[in-house]
């Protein structure tokens, strides 16, 4: 659709394009500690640029060959990167906490997309289910009634956009040498009618059948079952360990310091 | 005779994955670069490892091995240490300055580097947020005076 639109437009300028309109997006919606009225305006020209970045990144994607397919990947990967958007930005640190359960949710969507499909359900289990209430737990406990100061500030919010979007054009370039076929955007007719007739997912099919494993097929949690506790038992072991010692240590930690830091009791109550 | 001749080129399904990945770690580093509550800046560190997740099970797709998603696993469960001890130390930190800003401890940056001064930020807007309520029924309790003087928003 927007391929259509966009015909003539080379990928690089494209790219170049959804780079700048990131970085400006975000240096937008970043927090800077604005009057109520700015702030509602730079959010909302920060969320148009937002979009423009992201129209055109979805430009430079690749066909995937089947529209069903192409919908779904689309949907899911714009929940992840809209929501994780959105955390970032986010004045409340509560707020940033349900945006990054729906990145989450998003992130196990692509996962499912690119068949992993018990990472995707071990993501929401582990990830939503688990980390992310423990952080909820620790801002009940310790966020201050209303909007903190240094919530409404960022530090270098231009420079940090900047540095963000220059990485974000460096691996996007990285990642379209990979192919020596152009972007579905940038295409001449006869080369995008034979992509869209399927050849463009030909590769996959290939890359798969020459390593000898289908991932997509039965026994899915079975197989990567064996091949963790079969290739890399030992690595699980030492995971293990990890686990044990990240829990004594925090319960060392913490029961430390609360007898240290009673005298600074008195002085918490303060913003 | 190139070292990569007999590479083949990822599927179009993959580049994507990899796109998405490189989106969201991007976005976990301004996260990290920018912002000044600690929680916050943590929640992008878990974002950037979200990204790499995505661009790991993209090249076990396109190797069609399970290096990646093993490797994600282990991931997982880092994270869920890393969470652990970090949001002690967060707690350690309110417990010791009463905020949760990274500011509150710029005694500890290099020597070359100016001091970060908060300037008075202009007034906002603080309407208080309307949830629903039920109807009151019954008899009112009487006031409990040890509840009153708790803070009421957490």
């Amino acid at each position: 659709m927007i391929a259509s639109i966009l015909p003539s437009i080379s990928p690089g300028s494209l790219l170049a394009g959804g780079v700048t309109a990131t970085a400006a997006s975000l240096w937008l919606l970043l927090p800077r500690g604005r009057s109520a009225a700015a702030d509602r305006t730079a959010r909302w020209l920060g969320w148009l640029v937002g979009v423009v970045a992201l129209a055109s990144f979805v430009a430079t994607g690749h066909r995937l060959g089947s529209v069903g397919e192409e919908a779904v990947f689309l949907i899911v990967a714009l929940v992840a990167v809209i929501s994780g958007a959105a955390t970032v930005v986010s004045r409340s640190p509560v707020y940033a906490a349900i945006w990054f359960a729906m990145a989450l949710a998003g992130v196990a969507g692509v996962l499912l997309v690119l068949g992993g499909q018990f990472l995707g359900v071990a993501t929401i289990v582990v990830y939503a289910g688990a980390i992310l209430v423990m952080f909820l737990f620790v801002l009940m406990l310790a966020q201050p009634a209303g909007l903190a100061p240094y919530d409404r500030v960022s530090n270098e919010p231009l420079l940090a956009a900047v540095a963000g979007a220059v990485l974000l054009g460096i691996l996007s370039l990285s990642i379209g040498r990979l192919t020596a076929e152009p972007p579905a955007c940038c295409l001449m007719g006869g080369t995008k009618a034979a992509l869209l007739n399927g050849s463009g997912s030909a590769a996959e099919p290939a890359t798969a059948a020459a390593a000898g494993i289908d991932m997509l097929a039965d026994n899915h949690v079975a197989r990567l079952g064996g091949e963790l506790f079969g290739r890399h038992l030992l690595a699980v072991e030492v995971a293990g360990v990890l686990l044990l010692v990240a829990l004594i240590g925090s319960i060392a930690i913490i029961s430390r310091g609360v007898a240290d830091a009673e005298p600074a009791v008195a002085r918490r109550v303060a913003p | 005779m190139s070292l990569f001749a007999d590479v083949v080129a990822p599927a179009p399904l993959v580049l994507n994955g990899l796109v998405v990945g490189a989106i969201l770690f991007a976005l976990g580093l301004v996260g990290i670069l920018a912002r000044r509550n600690l929680i916050v800046m943590f929640l992008c560190a878990e974002l950037m490892l979200q990204g790499i997740s995505v661009s790991l099970v993209s090249w076990s797709r396109h190797h069609g091995d399970w290096g990646g998603h093993v490797l994600v696993i282990f991931v997982l469960t880092v994270a869920a240490c890393e969470a652990a001890v970090a949001l002690v130390f967060v707690l350690q930190a309110f417990a010791r300055t009463g905020r949760l800003d990274a500011a509150a401890w710029q005694a500890l940056r290099e020597s070359n580097l100016s001091r970060t001064i908060d300037r008075e930020l202009p007034a906002i807007d603080t309407v208080p947020p309307k949830f629903p309520k039920l109807t009151p029924a019954g008899i009112e309790p009487a006031a409990d005076e040890d509840a009153l003087l708790e803070r009421e928003h957490v």
